[in-house]
């Protein structure tokens, strides 16, 4: 059987005030998979994905990355993920190449290859025109595509993207679905989150709902919404929403 | 596991590309400080001034001058860099990289020591130019100079890595780093103190390290050289191990 691309097994996350912010969650990501991490604001996705990035130290728990521990091997893991995160977490006054080479950088990238990738990324997502401003001259679309640029650097056979078109136009959108069809063909592995449900349908194959910090439900994507639409209900009812009463409103 | 080389180097030239965004800020501002300094003090109080072991008293002032500023410097460069990348959350790009704590430090601190070295040279080159000051010992100068930058450097992420405001960023420049730095005999030798004050020099670190330079620049040493370095060693292996285990475990960095 082949090595997950990432195996959260009991994980539990508990802040310095006592907030209790993942409960004993366990979840499995095949590699080559387009996954879709759901759930409500502060049900646990962003503390999940940030212990499994580094960005937060698990309470309990374990993680692997293709079989490697996140925490005990972090040099060798890390090197397997690019995180897109939710928020802008960028130097607002470096410009977009740079950012992007930093990165390559910390992620032990020499010059050459980092500048010939770093080419590559800002045609790839129509940055060339930008290289002269600085990130905070840039509107939030191209702002996505540098963060989005940045995880892709150190070309990572997982890639995790927290929201990644959260205040982002149609046309965006579309040209980043695509390219997430097309790496994700090429066998890279995504875990997705997002509140845009018709977003996840439409990409992922398989699905997990976190409500409260612990996984609520967990499936296909054909398993949960066997008809268009329907994967807003089973989220609902999987969150411990109301469906007919949030219909309603 | 070996080092991360082309990271931790990346960490440098970062750091270096951010500050040289302000210029002025950075060198501009420590060099046009030290010119009014010998213009006062070589110049316009020059002659009224006694001399002070047989030097200028420009001269007994330079390394006094000079080693506030690399202060400052080394202070500035680390406290803003980290407190800065922690406000914006931009540090999250080293934490989700193969980089260790280790890495993390010694990046931060060669951009410390980078910017306290060129400060420092341009204040030396101003005090040659203009007649202010001279060497006695090359390898005692860049001794002080690196070690009081790693110093400072040092105390520049524990602050980085507490403060949770602009404010508390900037406490320790105006209750510690100037009032220290002004009582430390920058501008005064401990006999010009009454015996009863003399403990305020011999408690006050700064004394060492403006001692240790003076004796670098102009030979002249209230304090033995080798008690300065070993207590500079000292505070050295000291808050190193303080940042090493602050860094260790997370704090400040990691949720």
């Amino acid at each position: 059987m082949a090595t997950p691309a990432l195996k959260i097994t009991n994980l539990r996350k508990v802040y310095r005030r006592g907030n209790v912010a993942v409960e004993d969650l366990s979840l499995t990501v095949e590699e080559g998979d387009f996954f879709g991490f759901l759930g409500p604001n502060g049900a646990g996705k962003s503390t999940t994905i940030h212990c499994v990035t580094g960005i937060a130290n698990p309470t309990s728990g374990t993680i692997e990355i293709f079989g490697l521990d996140a925490v005990k091997n972090y040099r060798e893991a890390r090197r397997l993920v690019g995180l897109c995160p939710q928020e802008f977490n960028v130097d607002p006054f470096a410009k977009p190449a740079d950012i992007v080479s930093w990165a390559g950088g910390y992620f032990g990238m020499r010059a050459a290859e980092r500048k010939s990738r770093v080419n590559y990324l800002m045609e790839r997502f129509e940055l060339t025109p930008h290289l002269k401003k600085s990130f905070r001259e840039l509107s939030g679309g191209l702002k996505r595509r540098v963060v989005l640029a940045r995880a892709l650097v150190h070309d990572p056979k997982l890639i995790i993207l927290d929201e990644p078109t959260a205040g982002v136009d149609v046309e965006l959108r579309r040209v980043l679905w695509n390219y997430l069809t097309e790496i994700n063909q090429d066998g890279r592995t995504i875990l997705l989150t997002s509140h845009y449900l018709e977003e996840v349908e439409r990409l992922c194959r398989d699905i997990a709902i976190v409500a409260r910090g612990r996984i609520v439900r967990e499936g296909t994507k054909d398993e949960m919404a066997g008809t268009p639409g329907s994967l807003e209900h089973a989220y609902l009812v999987a969150t411990g929403a109301e469906p007919d009463h949030v219909a309603g409103q | 596991m070996g080092v991360n080389w082309v990271g931790l180097g990346t960490i440098v030239r970062r750091d270096v590309q951010r500050m040289l965004r302000v210029p002025i800020q950075v060198f501009i501002a420590p060099w046009s400080s030290a010119l009014l300094f010998i213009f006062v003090f070589g110049y316009v109080l020059g002659g009224t001034m006694r001399t002070i072991g047989g030097h200028k008293y420009i001269e007994f002032v330079m390394p006094g001058v000079l080693m506030m500023n690399i202060i400052t410097a080394a202070f500035l460069q680390s406290s803003s860099a980290i407190y800065f990348s922690r406000f914006i959350r931009f540090v999250e790009e080293m934490l989700v990289a193969p980089l260790s704590y280790m890495e993390m430090v010694v990046g931060s601190l060669t951009t410390v020591v980078v910017r306290a070295t060129v400060t420092g040279v341009g204040i030396l080159i101003l005090g040659l130019g203009f007649g202010a000051t001279t060497i006695e010992s090359w390898p005692l100068f860049i001794f002080w100079i690196v070690a009081v930058s790693v110093i400072f450097g040092l105390a520049g992420i524990l602050i980085g890595l507490w403060s949770k405001s602009f404010e508390q960023l900037n406490m320790p420049v105006v209750f510690f780093l100037t009032p220290l730095s002004m009582l430390g005999g920058s501008f005064f030798t401990m006999k010009m103190l009454p015996d009863w004050l003399h403990w305020m020099l011999w408690a006050n670190p700064f004394f060492y390290f403006i001692n240790g330079i003076r004796g670098a620049m102009i030979g002249v040493d209230e304090a033995p050289q080798g008690l300065s370095i070993a207590l500079t060693l000292l505070m050295i292996a000291a808050l190193g191990g303080l940042v090493w285990r602050l860094f260790s475990r997370g704090y400040g960095l990691r949720e």
